[in-house]
């Protein structure tokens, strides 16, 4: 569904995404893992189209989709949860999801409201603060209602950068299992993660940057195996001393 | 007894000329917080529609209604020149770049104004097609005209809040105010809102000209200079970027003018403001209502 070929990313003159290639099949969760620094956000940015790639190709359900304006990636069916939530803080959590669905908002508002109950029913919580500012929410909510409000827009692939930053360990595991409960209703994933335990539980696929290389792709249990992997990822041999 | 009785006429007289601040503070809290930029060139651009307004009446007199749109219609086409030249042309990351560039641009447009062929003098009348005298009620005054002014701003006001609050478009704005990267990300065309809030603000500022050139009876080339000053006075010492800091700082600022020009003498009006600005600046550089900064992608010190 998602294939990237030799992506180049830069800022100004600094090259930080060194040719990758890797692909996101349809149906599938695949994470992208890697220490800080790896270029995992800024892949994710390049496909979201908020940076332009420097050379490659970024195919999206076979459409070309490099250098395209974010507002046509996410009508193509491509939808980014972007690291550190980003949602409207003084909107209200009922106008931050309207604003997900913003281009059929017009066009289907049947469609939109039926939407928003869909996503009020996935996450209770946000139905609780409803009318309440986003901003005042918790880092979890704010985290839950990020993927709702990407979710308004239909996605056939949803695009997480690093949902789980900050947030308390419960509250990551509530948020992993929608996301695993979303790939069950068929949406493809493709999960920027650093915390690699949780992203193995559901990964079909692994792919490992470091320093704006693939250093690894493959299936987890190959993953779990590998020891190159280890070394590359911080240099530690062990799993378990994650944090 | 005499002292209370003038605190409150100046009161009185204070929210009539603080109405047409807060409509210039608006414009440029409106710009500020939807593009995160200063427009230094909008009292220009008001100075050129009242200008145009001002020539209209001059070739076809007792045309009031016509006037006003001439007014505002030219203070649009001049914001979207300043538009296209000085905030679209010039790429996010370089606010300082916009801002400096609207600068030069005011000195043009005033420069254009003075030097056009179609001034005749230094003062351009401008004919209010109002002489209704004053209302009186006890042992107050109030200008008919002045009155007429504070209400149309007060129908400004609320027809922006309106707009801010409770329309798809208004909520398009606060979610760009609020985060342009989260904005874009969801599919929102930022420019097509950029420019929108710009015409917005253009059309406030055509309105609040047309009511400043009427109450003067008319314009000199100083306005733009002028309106530059008290709307930026506003918006600081109400918040940047904040609607209604802009209503109450604009409003507060002409009751400290006329309650210290009544007082102190003319010549401290003027005095006053900026001591309140410099107060302010001091002791709550926030401003009245401070508006709280969005999270971004990158850090803060991509924003102005």
């Amino acid at each position: 569904m998602l294939v990237v070929s030799d992506l180049r990313v830069a800022y100004g003159r600094i090259e930080v995404v060194h040719g990758i290639s890797f692909e996101a099949k349809v149906g599938e969760v695949t994470c992208l893992i890697g220490p800080n620094g790896a270029g995992k956000s800024t892949t994710l940015w390049a496909l979201a189209g908020i940076l332009r790639p420097t050379g490659g190709r970024l195919q999206f359900d076979g459409r070309d989709i490099a250098g395209l304006p974010t507002h046509e990636i996410v009508q193509s069916g491509l939808s980014l949860v972007p690291e550190n939530r980003l949602v409207f803080p003084n909107l209200s959590v009922l106008e931050n999801l309207h604003m997900g669905a913003y281009q059929r908002l017009h066009a289907d508002k049947a469609g939109v409201a039926a939407d928003v109950e869909r996503m009020l029913a996935y996450f209770p919580r946000l139905r609780e603060r409803a009318n309440q500012e986003a901003g005042t929410m918790s880092g979890g909510e704010q985290q839950m209602l990020a993927v709702a409000r990407a979710l308004m827009a239909r996605p056939q692939m949803l695009m997480l950068d690093e949902p789980s930053l900050g947030l308390a360990p419960m509250v990551v595991a509530e948020i992993f299992e929608i996301i695993g409960t979303l790939n069950e209703d068929g949406v493809s994933i493709l999960l920027v993660e650093q915390n690699v335990q949780w992203a193995l539980t559901f990964a079909h696929r692994v792919v490992v940057l470091d320093l704006g290389t693939v250093a690894f792709d493959g299936d987890p249990e190959e993953f779990a195996r590998s020891d190159v992997v280890h070394e590359a990822y911080l240099g530690r041999k062990s799993l378990e001393e994650r944090p | 007894m005499q002292i209370l009785i003038d605190v409150v006429q100046n009161f009185l007289d204070g929210i009539m000329v603080g109405s047409s601040y807060a409509l210039l503070g608006l414009g440029f809290s409106l710009t500020f917080g939807v593009m995160r930029r200063v427009n230094l060139a909008y009292g220009s651009t008001i100075l050129i529609g009242v200008f145009a307004g001002s020539t209209l009446l001059r070739l076809m007199p007792g045309q009031p209604i016509l006037a006003l749109l001439i007014t505002i219609g030219m203070t649009v086409v001049a914001g979207i020149y300043v538009e296209r030249l000085c905030f679209r042309a010039i790429p996010q990351e370089a606010a300082l770049a916009s801002m400096v560039s609207s600068f030069a641009i005011w000195m043009q447009l005033d420069e254009f104004v003075i030097q056009s062929p179609w001034s005749q003098t230094y003062a351009y009348p401008f004919p209010s097609p109002f002489d209704l005298g004053s209302l009186e009620f006890g042992p107050f005054a109030a200008r008919i005209d002045y009155l007429l002014m504070w209400f149309s701003a007060l129908a400004v006001m609320l027809a922006l809040w309106w707009i801010v609050y409770g329309t798809g478009f208004g909520r398009s704005m606060r979610a760009v105010s609020n985060n342009i990267d989260g904005a874009r990300m969801l599919g929102l065309n930022v420019n097509k809102i950029n420019f929108r809030a710009f015409l917005l603000a253009s059309v406030i500022g055509g309105l609040a000209g047309y009511l400043i050139a009427v109450s003067q009876e008319q314009v000199t080339p100083h306005l733009g200079l002028w309106a530059t000053i008290k709307g930026l006075i506003t918006m600081i010492i109400g918040g940047m970027g904040s609607i209604p800091g802009a209503i109450v700082g604009g409003l507060l600022l002409g009751i400290a003018e006329i309650q210290a020009g009544w007082f102190l003498g003319a010549e401290y009006r003027e005095l006053v403001a900026y001591l309140l600005l410099f107060a302010f600046l001091i002791f709550r550089p926030g401003g009245l209502f401070g508006r709280t900064g969005g999270d971004g992608i990158g850090t803060d010190a991509q924003r102005v």
